[in-house]
């Protein structure tokens, strides 16, 4: 009797309905944001530069091209923000271009003499923004400043200087 | 795809099957041979047992104190996405725990010495036991991310786990002391096959403001993981040779240590005795195909930042200099030193009550019911009734766990416990164990939370044991 009871409880026990295939439905899409880019130029240096391009540099990124990312991006945001405490009006242009030096995308910024409100710009990728092709496809940065003004004059504000100031915002498909 | 989801599924139920060894049911249940497993200074009246190999002692443990299949995978009309985030993500903490432990009997004898008064046992088992503590804040920044959560710190802390499988080779010495007391004494070799240790994590990473650009991420960590024989399981499995890498390894080839369990019986009056043991207090010295993978260091970054000093030389990589610049400050390093680890000590004790008819052992003696009958197998009354208390040395510290039991004896053919237990896992787990002794045939059967055989899929915790001996008491059989 106690046997039977015994293999009553094993052999009866019971399940609630279970459906795995709910796994399909789950989807695990985390999103991650970190600083890209940082840039500074004194004025100083930039009275210095006799010709109208004071900067003109090609930055190697490669973060946004690793599969691990690439793979799995779904859409984010690139925040810009940039700061002139210089006293010249001054036009910064951000290109985003690939292995081949293809220019898959173009951000131009003109920022008037100081004193000036910090500039901060959001850019959307994916989900409604700009393709987000552009960022999988990124693997360099040509950021290019213009000095539209003089390169006598100074600031009447310490340390003047024009910063820009980036970070990125991700979501990416985990699952 | 389907590969992903069985692994998926199989973490789950490892959840759901986990919990730690506590094997109540067994416990001072001593018409069960395997009972001297658990205490050495168990009274045993056996003049000699042998166990079925493979088939001796056969017991499976697992749960989860956090989540069960039922949870997420009920056919409910609820979004999983919902579940995930509400009873996973947001339901566990990293207190809460995912463990198991499996054993198997390979050889177990035991037999009466010249002196009457000792019992020796002997033998092999195979056992496995696994913890995962719930690494809350991995999973946080694994569902949901970093974005938004501006210094909140991520505890690296939160990976704790280890593991292991091992072969054990005993040597019980159990002796009558006095009419009151029984002691006894087990000595183990322990042959390690495959072990995992990663239990005293530090670090965080935390995104905060930037000083120069608009966020800093920083991480400072000091992690450890180490792992004995897994490189020899990886390769073996490649190699379609699994079976021998165990054997070799669990046969004396892999990581060696010794250890000890000890115990004792005292009856405190004619009716009521107190026990109490000690196991695999001891140690393995892993020094056989080790790999300690390590990451120490702290580093902050803002992304790539061009100062006016840079603007000078255009053609610097300023993103490798950055990865090799995080890369020199956390360093990620693997090294082959030797390590030791600690059994994960358990402790039992218990208070019993006998009360009701004595029943005649069948031990070939003249056997009362009180220690003055000279008696090294007093006989033993129909109903005990007490409580026992559990507990084991865990990564986060000793978990505890107390049960209530009533035994039954119907006559010497046949014994029933069942056991109450409350523990961090469930506060309604009741076993049942069935020990069968049919001639000299002795059968058990002990299952654990039988309440969730309501609803096997909503259960944290389930556990049984089974086992076949043939056991002799001397002449009277």
């Amino acid at each position: 009797m106690p046997t039977a009871c015994l293999l009553l409880v094993f052999f009866c026990s019971c399940v609630d309905k279970q459906d795995f295939d709910q796994y399909d439905d789950l989807g695990i899409t985390p999103s991650y944001e970190a600083s890209i880019l940082y840039i500074e130029a004194p004025e100083v240096y930039i009275n210095a530069i006799t010709g109208v391009n004071i900067i003109t540099q090609n930055f190697n990124f490669d973060a946004f091209a690793t599969d691990i990312f690439a793979d799995r991006v779904l859409d984010g945001t690139i925040t810009y923000e940039i700061e002139n405490t210089t006293s010249k009006e001054l036009e910064i242009t951000v290109e985003f271009t690939d292995d081949a030096g293809n220019v898959l995308d173009t951000e131009v910024f003109t920022i008037q003499p100081a004193p000036t409100a910090i500039d901060r710009r959001e850019i959307q990728y994916g989900n409604g923004g700009r393709p987000i092709d552009i960022i999988t496809n990124t693997s360099n940065f040509r950021v290019t400043a213009q000095n539209n003004g003089d390169n006598t004059s100074t600031s009447g504000i310490p340390d003047a200087k024009i910063t820009l100031k980036s970070s990125a915002e991700f979501r990416l498909r985990l699952k | 795809m389907k590969s992903t989801r069985l692994i998926y599924c199989a973490f789950l139920l490892a959840g759901l099957f986990v919990h730690a060894q506590n094997k109540q049911v067994l416990y001072d249940f001593t018409e069960i041979p395997q009972s001297l497993m658990v205490n050495p200074g168990a009274r045993t009246d056996f003049k000699w047992y042998g166990g079925f190999p493979a088939l001796s002692g056969v017991s499976f443990q697992a749960g989860s104190s956090g989540i069960s299949v039922n949870d997420i995978f009920a056919d409910d009309g609820l979004d999983i996405n919902d579940k995930f985030r509400d009873r996973i993500i947001h339901g566990m903490d990293a207190r809460d725990e995912l463990s198991g432990t499996y054993q198997l009997e390979l050889l177990n004898v035991g037999f009466r010495g010249k002196n009457p008064d000792n019992f020796y046992s002997f033998g092999i088992y195979n056992e496995g036991d696994a913890i995962g503590y719930w690494f809350q804040d991995y999973a946080f920044l694994g569902f949901e991310g970093n974005a938004g959560m501006l210094n909140r710190k991520y505890d690296l802390g939160h990976l704790k786990t280890r593991g292991e499988i091992v072969n054990v080779f005993h040597f019980g010495v159990n002796r009558r002391i006095n009419g009151k007391m029984t002691g006894g004494i087990r000595a183990k070799i322990y042959s390690g096959i495959v072990n995992f240790h990663s239990t005293r994590n530090k670090g965080y990473f935390v995104t905060t403001e930037g000083q120069n650009n608009l966020l800093a991420s920083t991480l400072v960590a000091d992690m450890r993981m180490r792992t004995s024989g897994m490189n020899a399981v990886w390769d073996a499995e490649k190699e379609g040779d699994l079976v021998g890498t165990f054997l070799k390894r669990g046969f004396f080839g892999g990581d060696l240590g010794l250890g000890l369990d000890l115990g004792f019986s005292y009856d405190l009056n004619e009716q009521t005795v107190f026990t109490a043991s000690l196991l695999d207090l001891g140690f393995i010295y892993h020094a056989n195909d080790i790999r300690t993978y390590a990451l120490k260091g702290e580093a902050a970054v803002e992304g790539i930042e061009i100062l006016p000093q840079d603007l000078l030389d255009p053609n610097n990589d300023f993103w490798q200099e950055l990865v090799d610049e995080v890369e020199e400050l956390i360093p990620f390093e693997i090294d082959e030193r030797s390590y030791l680890t600690f059994r994960p000590t358990k402790l039992y004790a218990s208070l019993r009550y006998n009360f009701g008819e004595p029943i005649q052992s069948q031990a070939d003696c003249d056997c009362g019911i009180t220690p003055a009958s000279r008696n090294r197998n007093r006989a033993k009354y129909v109903n005990g009734i007490g409580g026992q208390l559990y507990a084991i040395n865990r990564p986060r510290g000793p978990q505890m766990a107390l049960s209530a039991f009533y035994q039954r004896r119907f006559g010497n053919f046949m014994a029933l416990k069942t056991t109450y237990t409350v523990d961090k896992f469930s506060k309604t787990n009741i076993g049942l164990g069935l020990n069968l002794q049919a001639g000299p045939v002795n059968l058990y059967v002990l299952a654990d939370n039988l309440l969730a055989y309501r609803n096997l899929a909503a259960s944290r915790y389930a556990s049984f044991q089974l086992g076949i001996n043939i056991i002799s008491w001397g002449g009277k059989n």
